[in-house]
C-alpha cells in the first residue's frame, strides 16, 4: 500500500480506492457526520477550483487528518457533480482533476509515472535504462495529436511503440484520466441524498453555467453572414457558386456547415443555384440527403482536422482564428462574438 | 445484336459457372457482417445484406452471380439493419485501399504499368509501415489484389479494431507524411565560432541530419536523402537522374554544380548544407520516396478512415477485368503478377469482336490482335469484354 499523502495526491488509484473502503465511514456519515464537514467543504473547493481555473487545487497534506479529508473530499466531488448534470460542467470538472494530476506527475520519479499510466490501462514499457514508450493505439486515442508536435509523424515510432518524455507522458496520463472520468460519471443517476445536502452548491453552480451558456448562445441562425465565414467554407462557396468542380467531401462540408447555420434545405439550395452547370434535382436530392430531409441522419460539418486529410483546408489561407479553432463553426460563432465586442 | 447486354449475359454466365465450382470463402465473424452486391445489368446497389449460414451465402453468389461483391470491414451487431445507426457498431478492421485511379500521373501509364506503381506504394505500406514502425504482426495483415486496379491490406489485429475515424485518420497521415515538421527532423549544428574580446558568436552553421538507424520518420528522411544522393553521384548522367525526380531544367543544372564531392562526403556525415535549393529538393524528394501515396488528396477520400466501409470481397470476381480478389502472401508480394496470379477464369474460346488493336500479356503469353474478329480464351474474353474494350460475337444465324 502506498503513503497516505500519495493517496491523497492521486484519489483515483485502487490503493486509494481500498484505503476509503478498509478505512472510510459510511456513506450516511459521509454526508451527514460533523466529523467530515471539512471533507464536504474541500469537494465544493474542487469543483469551484474546476470551473473558474480547470484545476482542482492545491491543499495543505501535511498531517494525517488533511490526507483523510482531501481523499474523502474526491468521491464526494464526483456524487455531486453528477447531480449538477450538466455535460459541460462535467467535462470542465473531469478536466480539473486530470491537470491536477498532470501537475503533480511532472514531479514524480519516472517509474511511479509508468505505474501510476499502467494502472489507467496504458501500455507502458519502461526500465530505467531504457527510454519511456507507449503503444502507439494507446498514444492514438490520447495523445493530443491535434498538435503537430504530437502528431505521430513528428515522433518516434519503432515497433509500435513510441518514445515519449517524461513530461509527454504525464499528459496523455492527464487525458486519459479526463476521458475516464468523464466515462465513469456519464450516465450515473444522481443520489437524492447527495442532492439534498448540497442543494445551496448545486444550484449556484447551475446558475453560473446557465449565464455562461446564454452568452455561448448570441450568434444568429438562419441566415448566413458571408463575412464570418471561415477561409475553407469562403473557397467552398465560392467553387460552388462558381460551377467549378468540388470535390465530394467539400460539398459534403459545406452543406452540413449551413446546415448546422439552420439555414433550410431550400436557402442552401439557393446559394447553389448561381451555379452555371446548376441541376436541381440532383442538388436538392444530395442536399436532403445530408441535412437529414431524406435520410436517417442529420450530418456534422467536420472539424478543421478531417478537413485538412481530406484536402479541403486552404492551409496557405489560414489566418490566426483558424490556427486558435478547431472547427469551422468555431470560428464563425467566434467571428461573430469578436464583432459584437467592437 | 451486338453491344453490351449480351456481353453483360455472357460475364454472368461465367461468372456463375465460377462460383459453381469454386465456393468463395466467407471473411471471419461473416454472421456479423453486411454484403453488398451489384448485378449485371442492375440499377444500384444491394445493400445491408446478412448472411446467418455459409450455404445461404454460397446459394446467393450461384443463383445470382453478381458482378461485383462487397462486404463490410465493420462488425456489426445487426449487419442487415437498413439504416446505418440501428446496425450497432462493434469494431472494424483497418482497411488500406491503394487504388492506381489515386496514383499522381496514373492516366498516361497502362493497366500493367499503373500496377507496378501500385505495387511499389503498396509495399512500402506493408514493409516499412505496417510491420515495421507499427509492429503490426505479421498473422494480422493479410494482403490482396483488387481484382481492379490496386491491392488492398486488412489489418484485423484485435487490439486495433475500436479506432475511431480520428484515429486511423492520424495513422494515415503518420505513411503519408501529413504535417511532417522539417524542424524536428534537422537540427542547426554551429560549426564554427568568432570571438570578439569576451564575447563568442556562431560563425557558421549547418544542418544537422538524423541518424540513418533512428526510429520513426527520422531515420527514414535520412536513409531516403543518402540513397537520392547515392543515386546521382552513381548515375552517368546526374542531370537525367534529377530530371527523373522531377527537377526542372535550371534548378538540376544548379544542383549538379552544388553537388561538389565535399558537399556529397558532408551529407553521406550527416551534414545537410545550407543551400535552400539542395535541402529542399533533397527533403521533398525524400518524402516522396519514403511515403506511402495514399490518395492525391483528390476526390476520393482515404478509405482508411471510414470505420463503415463496404470493401471487395476477397474470392470473389471483379465485374470488370474477370479477375479474382486473390490473397497474396507477404513473402509473394515482390513477385506477384496480378495478370497471372489472379486470373482464374477458364480458357474456353470465346469470339469476340475488338474494335482497336489490343495488347496484353496474360498468364504469361503475349497476346496481341489487330481490329476485327477474334477466338480468345474466355478468361481474356472476361478482361476485354468488362472493360469495354470489345464486344462478343454473336453466332451467326
Amino acid at each position: 500500500m502506498r503513503e497516505l499523502p500519495t493517496l491523497a495526491r492521486y484519489p483515483f488509484l485502487a490503493d486509494t480506492r481500498q484505503y476509503i473502503k478498509d478505512h472510510g465511514p459510511a456513506i450516511t456519515d459521509l454526508l451527514h457526520d460533523l466529523l467530515y464537514e471539512r471533507a464536504r467543504l474541500t469537494s465544493i473547493e474542487r469543483l469551484d477550483n474546476a470551473l473558474s481555473d480547470s484545476d482542482v487545487g492545491e491543499r495543505s497534506l501535511a498531517t494525517d487528518a488533511d490526507c483523510i479529508m482531501e481523499i474523502l473530499s474526491y468521491p464526494l466531488a464526483r456524487m455531486v457533480t453528477v447531480c449538477i448534470s450538466d455535460p459541460y460542467f462535467q467535462r470542465r470538472y473531469a478536466l480539473g482533476e486530470a491537470y491536477h494530476t498532470y501537475k503533480y506527475l511532472l514531479t514524480e520519479p519516472t517509474s511511479f509515472l509508468s505505474a501510476v499510466a499502467k494502472e489507467l490501462g496504458l501500455s507502458v514499457h519502461y526500465t530505467p535504462e531504457t527510454r519511456l514508450r507507449l503503444f502507439f493505439k494507446d498514444y492514438l486515442r490520447y495523445a493530443p495529436t491535434t498538435y503537430k508536435e504530437w502528431k505521430m509523424v513528428n515522433r518516434e515510432v519503432a515497433g509500435g511503440y513510441i518514445a515519449l518524455s517524461h513530461k509527454d507522458l504525464a499528459r496523455v496520463v492527464q487525458e486519459t484520466l479526463r476521458a475516464r472520468i468523464n466515462t465513469e460519471l456519464s450516465g450515473r443517476p444522481c443520489d437524492e441524498d447527495v442532492n439534498r445536502i448540497f442543494m445551496e452548491d448545486i444550484r449556484r453552480l447551475q446558475t453560473i453555467l446557465q449565464q455562461r451558456q446564454r452568452r455561448q448562445d448570441a450568434v444568429p441562425v438562419g441566415k448566413l453572414h458571408p463575412e464570418h465565414l471561415p477561409p475553407c467554407m469562403t473557397d467552398l462557396l465560392a467553387a460552388t457558386q462558381a460551377g467549378e468542380n468540388v470535390p465530394h467531401m467539400g460539398r459534403f462540408a459545406l452543406v452540413a456547415f449551413l446546415n448546422s447555420l439552420k439555414l433550410s434545405p431550400t436557402d442552401i439550395l439557393k446559394l447553389f443555384s448561381t451555379a452555371p452547370d446548376f441541376e436541381e434535382e440532383k442538388s436538392r436530392y444530395q442536399i436532403d440527403h445530408i441535412t437529414g430531409a431524406t435520410s436517417s441522419t442529420s450530418y456534422k460539418c467536420p472539424g478543421c482536422d478531417k478537413m485538412r486529410t481530406y484536402g479541403i483546408c486552404p492551409t496557405e489561407k489560414m489566418d490566426g482564428l483558424c490556427r486558435r479553432t478547431r472547427h469551422p463553426l468555431n470560428y464563425y460563432s467566434a467571428k461573430w462574438r469578436q464583432e459584437k465586442k467592437q | 445484336m451486338m453491344g453490351g447486354d449480351s456481353s453483360q449475359a455472357f460475364l454472368r454466365d461465367a461468372f456463375e459457372a465460377f462460383y459453381r465450382s469454386h465456393p468463395v470463402e466467407l471473411p471471419d465473424r461473416f454472421t456479423r457482417r453486411e454484403f453488398a452486391f451489384l448485378m449485371f445489368g442492375g440499377k444500384g446497389m444491394l445493400r445491408h445484406l446478412g448472411f446467418e449460414r455459409r450455404e445461404q451465402f454460397q446459394d446467393f453468389l450461384e443463383e445470382r452471380a453478381p458482378q461485383h461483391a462487397y462486404y463490410s470491414s465493420a462488425y456489426y451487431q445487426a449487419p442487415s439493419a437498413p439504416k446505418m445507426q440501428d446496425k450497432k457498431w462493434m469494431g472494424a478492421e483497418l482497411i488500406f485501399d491503394l487504388d492506381s485511379d489515386h496514383l499522381p500521373g496514373a492516366e498516361k501509364m497502362t493497366y500493367v504499368e499503373s500496377l507496378a506503381v501500385v505495387k511499389r506504394e503498396f509495399q512500402k505500406l506493408v514493409e516499412e509501415f505496417l510491420l515495421g514502425d507499427l509492429g503490426f504482426s505479421e498473422k494480422y495483415v493479410s494482403l490482396y489484389f483488387s481484382g481492379g486496379r490496386g491491392y488492398h491490406c486488412h489489418v484485423k489485429d484485435p487490439t486495433i479494431l475500436d479506432l475511431d475515424s480520428s484515429e486511423r485518420r492520424e495513422l494515415v497521415d503518420y505513411i503519408t507524411a501529413r504535417d511532417l515538421q522539417d524542424s524536428l527532423i534537422f537540427h542547426e549544428r554551429v560549426t564554427a565560432r568568432r570571438s570578439y574580446g569576451t564575447q563568442e558568436f556562431a560563425s557558421g552553421t549547418s544542418l544537422q541530419m538524423p541518424s540513418p538507424q533512428e526510429a520513426g520518420w527520422k531515420g527514414r528522411i535520412s536513409r531516403g536523402i543518402i540513397e537520392i544522393v547515392e543515386e546521382i553521384t552513381r548515375s552517368d548522367s546526374p542531370m537525367e537522374k534529377l530530371k527523373e525526380y522531377g527537377v526542372k531544367e535550371k534548378d538540376a543544372e544548379r544542383l549538379v554544380q552544388e553537388l561538389s564531392e565535399e558537399r556529397v562526403r558532408r551529407i553521406r556525415g550527416g551534414m545537410l548544407d545550407q543551400s535552400k535549393a539542395i535541402r529542399k529538393f533533397f527533403l521533398n524528394s525524400a518524402l516522396r520516396k519514403t511515403a506511402v501515396s495514399l490518395s492525391a488528396g483528390e476526390t476520393d477520400e482515404p478509405v482508411t478512415c471510414d470505420v463503415k466501409r463496404l470493401i471487395r470481397l476477397p474470392g470473389s470476381l471483379h465485374g470488370k477485368t474477370g479477375l479474382r480478389v486473390v490473397p497474396i502472401a507477404i513473402d509473394a508480394l515482390e513477385r506477384f503478377d496480378p495478370l497471372r496470379d489472379a486470373v482464374v477464369l477458364p480458357d474456353t474460346p470465346v469470339r469476340i469482336q475488338i474494335p482497336s488493336e489490343l495488347s496484353v500479356r496474360m498468364k504469361d503469353e503475349s497476346f496481341t490482335f489487330s481490329p476485327g474478329e477474334h477466338e480468345v480464351p474466355l478468361f481474356l474474353a472476361a478482361f476485354f469484354l468488362g472493360r469495354k474494350q470489345a464486344t462478343l460475337q454473336e453466332p451467326n444465324p
